[in-house]
């Protein structure tokens, strides 16, 4: 056992590289109704690898558009700022961890269950009358704590992914038995420290127990899309394991098998180019 | 089942029935989904120089390989739905996923 303290992995989440400028701006930008978007999305353009996989998403199947996109004030004004701004959270926040050294870890496995989630997440909103854009960041983003302590606890991290494996167990499970909390508790740390709005850090910190969060939150919403994903099995790998269905969330949502069966075709039809300009 | 396949339109038989919407290089719809072809339409086709046509098909699929398909999709979901528990909505997600998968792969 190698439990992690939670001051020892906030000491780690502070000495992370600072999160680029604009990412940190868009994040601060979540309630404020003056936000200066021409500015925005000028500093925006001046981060050419951002630039450069936005306007991958941007083309690809997941908006349907008609002609390409080939600036970030084009994004704006054909997309609305409010996507390019989930858009730059889903993909600037992701991009500032390397798990690359932990042994287990299989960041395209990673990718494509995220934007699964983000997708499933999506779909999800729309059929409820929720802020689909939102819900699919928050898909994105919401098992960043596997990121983090890949990233930051690469050893205690493989030993969990090991006992996962021995064990098959789920991923919850392992990490409560090895290292003492779980990837949501420590997603929700990093929320805090990059001061994520809150409907963000419910679907990071509370998607696999959504009935303890409001009924307004993304927690709901992030908790079915993680099932719907790891049930159609997006990640492709064999450890893919859908956890318990929280029975509030599902009665919170009105969902029931139909309601679900209408947005997998949706969620297949997306999944493989979206992965793409992700992983890209 | 149905299956779909594409066919010179000389193969193409009266009575069988357009699978996609056929379109004209401008993208006007000659002849709608799913219509049931007619001699004269064949003859007309044959005269814009339409080739080949996509066609939509009953096909009786062997009973043994549609079972064995079944069991394949259902095996592969009861591994990942194993530590799901059974409550409501876990199984009403089985049966969503599952009825799907059969689809997709029928």
């Amino acid at each position: 056992m190698s439990a992690l303290q939670v001051e020892q992995i906030v000491t780690r989440l502070m000495q992370l590289p600072a999160l680029p400028t604009v990412v940190a701006e868009l994040l601060a930008s979540f309630g404020n109704e003056d936000v200066d978007i021409a500015l925005l999305a000028q500093q925006i353009s001046h981060d050419q690898a951002l630039t450069a996989r936005l306007l991958r998403v941007a083309n690809s199947s997941f908006y349907g558009l008609q002609s390409r996109i080939s600036t970030i004030n084009e994004a704006v004004v054909v997309l609305g700022f409010r996507a390019v701004r989930s858009m730059v959270l889903a993909v600037g926040v992701s991009g500032v961890f390397r798990p690359e050294h932990c042994p287990g870890f299989d960041p395209h496995a990673y990718v494509r269950h995220s934007v699964g989630v983000g997708l499933a997440a999506r779909a999800l909103a729309q059929a409820t009358g929720r802020n689909p854009e939102l819900a699919f960041t928050g898909g994105i983003l919401h098992d960043i704590g596997e990121l983090v302590l890949a990233t930051c606890f690469p050893e205690q991290y493989a030993k969990v992914l090991a006992y996962r494996a021995q064990h098959d167990c789920t991923l919850v499970e392992a990490e409560r038995d090895i290292i003492g909390l779980d990837h949501a508790v420590v997603g929700g740390l990093l929320a805090d420290t990059w001061r994520f709005p809150a409907s963000l850090r419910s679907a990071v910190a509370e998607h696999h127990a959504p009935s303890a969060a409001t009924a307004d939150s993304l927690a709901d919403l992030t908790h079915l899309a993680d099932g719907v994903a790891h049930a159609l099995g997006l990640a492709k790998t064999d450890s893919e394991m859908v956890m318990p269905v929280d029975q509030t969330a599902w009665q919170r949502l009105g969902m029931d098998s139909e309601k679900i069966a209408r947005i997998l075709p949706q969620v297949m039809k997306e999944m493989d180019e979206t992965c793409q300009a992700f992983i890209a | 089942m149905k299956i779909k396949e594409t066919l010179p339109i000389s193969d193409v038989l009266p009575g069988m029935c357009l699978a996609d919407a056929l379109m004209d290089d401008a993208g006007r719809v000659l002849v709608p989904a799913a219509t049931e072809l007619t001699e004269s339409m064949l003859h007309g086709l044959v005269r814009r120089n339409i080739l080949e046509l996509s066609i939509e098909r009953e096909c009786v699929e062997d009973p043994a390989i549609a079972l064995a398909r079944r069991e394949k999709i259902e095996e592969a979901l009861a591994l990942r739905f194993r530590k799901a528990g059974d409550g409501a909505g876990t199984k009403s997600l089985y049966r969503a996923i599952s009825d799907f998968s059969q689809e997709q792969q029928a």
